[in-house]
C-alpha cells in the first residue's frame, strides 16, 4: 500500500488552545479522504500544516513523500490547496485569476492556455470568464477557486470545506466536478467538511475529528455497518407519549422526534418492533406507519463524538434529540 | 535564476493588473503633491535670497521641484505595501505561499510594481513642474532622473512591504508608515537647504536616503552642485536599496501567513 499523506502525532497549539492533538493518519494514493468535524474541530489547522502554511508544534508529516517541515518546496510542487476562504483576486477577471494561478505554478503558457479553456468549460464559467470576479456569485467564485486548485494537476488536492454556504444544486454540481476530476487525473483528494452527505457521497474513507483528536477512521459503509444499529421510523398519533414509554426497552439506544414521527435507534429492529407495538397498544396509541432503515453517517458521527455536528447545512434537516 | 525572474514577473504582473483596475487612485494621489508644488512653490518664492545664501542660484520653485518629485515617490511607495496587508487577510498570500514560487520573488515582484507606479506618479509631477515653468538644464536628464526615482522607490516600497508583512494589525501598519513618511520628507533638503537647518536636524538628514536622492536629482535638474559627490549619493542609494531587497526577501521566508 502506498501512502501519499502520512502524519505522525501531528499537533498544533495556539496559546492555550490545542487545535490539533496528536493526529496520526494515512491517506492512500488516489483515494478521496474526508476529514469530518464540526466548527473548530481542527480541520483547517491540520490542512494548513499539511500544505506548509503552518508549522506543527510537534509531530511530523510527509506529503507526496516529502517532509512538511524540511522539504517544503517539494511538497508545494505536488499539492493544490483550495482554502476555506475564497482566494480569488476580485480585481481580476475569472480568466486572469487562472492565468495568475498558472504563473504561480510555473506552468508553460501554452499548456496553461489549453487547460484554462478546458477548465472554463467544465466549471461552466466559459461565458463569464472575461468578467471581473466581483460580479460573480458565491457559487461561481467557489468553482473558480476549485479550478485554480486543479490547474496544475497536483498529485494531492486539498479542499477545505469546498461547498460551505452554497445551495444544494451548486453543491451537487461541485461534487460531480470533484468526482470527475478525481477520476480523470487520478489525484488524491483530501477534503474537509461538516456535511454528512458530502462525506458519504464523495469519500472513500472518512476520518472523524473532534476537538483536535481523531475519533474514528473508516469507509462510510463499513462504519455504518459496524455501528450495529437499525433505525425504526414510526409515525403515530402521540409520538411524545410513545417516546417516553419505550426508551427503557432493551436495545433502544436513542430516540429522536420530528413532529409525529419517531426515529428509534435500536440494536435489533425486527425483535424490537413487536415490543413497541405492544407498548403502543397498552397506551392506546395508534401507529400509522413503520419503516426500518440502516444508520446514517450522522449516527456514526454521534456515536463517536457523543454530539451532533453543531452547524447544519442550509437545508433544514435538524432533528431534535431527546 | 530564470525561475526567479519568471516568479518575480508573475507577482509583478498581478500587482500591475490590480493597479490597472484602480486608475482613479493615481489621480487622487497626485492631488497632494500637485498642491505642494503649486501652492508652496509660490508661497515660498520670497525665500529666494535665503536659498541663494545657501548656494543655490535660481528660483525657489526650481529648488523645491526635486523635493516634490521625491515626496511623491516616498508617499506612493511607502503606502504601496498596503496591498500586502489585504493579501494576508484575503487568501492571496496563502495561495502564493503554497505555490512553489520563490518567497523572495513574492517580495520583489510587489516592490517592483510599487516602484513603477511611484515612478509614473513622479513623472506626472515632472510634467506639472514643466507646465508651471520649471526649467531643466538638459531635458534629456529626465530619463536618468526617472531611473533614480525608480531605484529610490524600490527601497521605500521594500520598507512598506516589510512592515505590511510583519505588522500584527492594520493599525500597527498605519502607525509605523505614518511615523516614517512625514519625517523622511521633512528631515531632508526637500523644501530648504540643509545649511539652513539646525545642526542636529541636518545630521539626522544625513542618514536619510531621501536626502541623497533629492540632492542628486536637484543637481541633475539645475546643474548646481550640491556639495555631495554624485558617486557618494548613488552609492548610498544603491546600498540602501540592496539592503532592503535582502531584508524583504528574508521577511517573506518567515511566517507571513499569520492572521492579524
Ligand atoms: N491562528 C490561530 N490562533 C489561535 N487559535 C486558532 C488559530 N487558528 C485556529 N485556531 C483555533 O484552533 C481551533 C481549530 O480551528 P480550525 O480552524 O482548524 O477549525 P475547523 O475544523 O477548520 O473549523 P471550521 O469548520 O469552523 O472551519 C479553533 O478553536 C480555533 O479557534
Ligand atoms: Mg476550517
Amino acid at each position: 500500500m502506498s501512502y501519499t499523506i502520512k502524519t505522525d502525532s501531528l499537533s498544533k497549539r495556539f496559546g492555550d488552545i490545542q487545535s490539533v492533538d496528536n493526529i496520526t493518519i494515512d491517506v492512500e494514493q488516489s483515494e478521496v479522504y474526508g476529514f469530518l468535524g464540526s466548527n473548530g474541530a481542527g480541520k483547517s489547522t491540520t490542512m494548513k500544516m499539511l500544505t506548509t502554511l503552518l508549522r506543527p508544534t510537534s509531530g511530523s508529516a510527509r506529503v507526496a513523500g516529502y517532509d512538511i517541515a524540511t522539504q517544503q518546496s517539494s511538497v508545494r510542487e505536488h499539492i493544490g490547496f483550495v482554502q476555506q476562504e475564497s482566494a480569488i483576486d476580485e480585481y481580476l477577471t475569472g480568466r486572469e485569476n487562472l492565468i495568475l494561478q498558472a504563473r504561480l505554478s510555473r506552468l508553460e503558457p501554452a499548456v496553461a492556455e489549453r487547460r484554462i479553456d478546458e477548465l472554463m468549460e467544465t466549471t461552466g464559467l466559459a461565458d463569464r470568464q472575461h468578467d471581473a470576479t466581483v460580479t460573480y456569485s458565491g457559487g461561481m467564485k467557489k468553482r473558480l477557486d476549485i479550478a485554480s486548485g486543479l490547474l496544475h494537476r497536483p498529485t494531492i488536492l486539498f479542499l477545505d470545506e469546498p461547498t460551505v454556504g452554497l445551495d444544494i444544486q451548486t453543491r451537487h454540481r461541485i461534487w460531480e466536478h470533484i468526482h470527475t476530476m478525481h477520476k480523470e487525473y487520478d489525484m488524491t483528494v483530501f477534503i474537509s467538511t461538516h456535511y454528512m452527505e458530502e462525506a458519504d457521497m464523495l469519500c472513500d474513507r472518512i476520518c472523524i475529528i473532534d476537538q483536535g483528536k481523531v475519533k474514528a477512521v473508516g469507509r462510510p459503509s463499513q462504519m455504518k455497518e459496524n455501528l450495529e444499529q437499525e433505525v425504526i421510523n414510526m409515525r403515530s398519533d402521540n409520538a411524545v407519549l410513545l417516546s417516553d414509554n419505550i426508551s427503557s426497552i432493551d436495545g433502544v439506544q436513542d430516540i429522536r422526534r420530528t413532529n409525529d414521527t419517531l426515529q428509534i435507534h435500536v440494536s435489533d429492529g425486527p425483535q424490537t418492533i413487536p415490543i413497541i407495538f405492544q407498548k403502543a397498544q397498552s397506551l392506546n396509541i395508534q401507529i400509522q406507519s413503520v419503516s426500518m432503515t440502516g444508520p446514517t453517517l450522522d449516527d456514526v458521527y454521534i456515536s463517536y463524538t457523543g454530539h451532533q455536528i453543531r452547524e447544519q447545512g442550509p437545508e433544514p434537516r435538524r432533528k431534535r434529540r431527546w | 535564476m530564470r525561475k526567479f525572474a519568471t516568479d518575480t514577473y508573475a507577482i509583478f504582473w498581478r500587482e500591475m493588473m490590480r493597479y490597472r483596475k484602480s486608475k482613479s487612485g493615481v489621480l487622487i494621489r497626485l492631488i497632494q503633491p500637485a498642491v505642494w508644488i503649486v501652492v508652496i512653490g509660490h508661497t515660498f518664492s520670497g525665500t529666494k535670497p535665503l536659498i541663494q545664501a545657501a548656494g543655490f542660484d535660481g528660483e525657489y520653485i526650481e529648488f523645491m521641484a526635486p523635493g516634490v518629485i521625491v515626496l511623491t515617490a516616498i508617499f506612493t511607495s511607502i503606502f504601496g505595501g498596503v496591498n500586502t496587508l489585504w493579501d494576508r487577510r484575503y487568501g492571496f498570500m496563502n495561495k502564493a505561499l503554497v505555490s512553489p514560487i520563490f518567497r523572495s520573488s513574492l517580495a520583489l515582484g510587489k516592490m517592483l510594481a510599487i516602484a513603477i507606479v511611484a515612478t509614473l506618479q513622479a513623472s506626472l509631477i515632472i510634467a506639472i513642474s514643466l507646465i508651471i515653468g520649471v526649467s531643466f538644464i538638459d531635458y534629456a536628464m529626465i530619463i536618468p532622473i526617472m531611473a533614480i526615482v525608480t531605484l529610490f522607490s524600490l527601497g521605500f516600497s521594500g520598507v512598506s512591504v516589510i512592515v505590511a508583512a510583519t505588522a500584527k494589525s492594520q493599525e500597527a501598519f498605519w502607525g509605523i508608515i505614518n511615523f516614517l513618511g512625514m519625517p523622511l520628507f521633512m528631515i531632508s533638503p526637500a523644501l530648504f537647504p540643509l545649511e539652513l537647518m539646525p545642526d542636529w536636524l541636518s545630521s539626522l538628514a544625513q542618514i536619510n536616503p531621501a536626502t541623497y536622492t533629492i540632492l542628486l536629482i536637484r543637481e541633475m535638474m539645475t546643474g548646481v552642485e550640491s556639495g555631495i559627490p554624485v558617486s557618494l549619493s548613488l552609492g548610498v542609494l544603491g546600498v540602501f536599496v540592496g539592503a532592503i531587497i535582502l531584508v524583504a526577501g528574508w521577511t517573506f521566508t518567515r511566517d507571513v501567513s499569520r492572521p492579524f
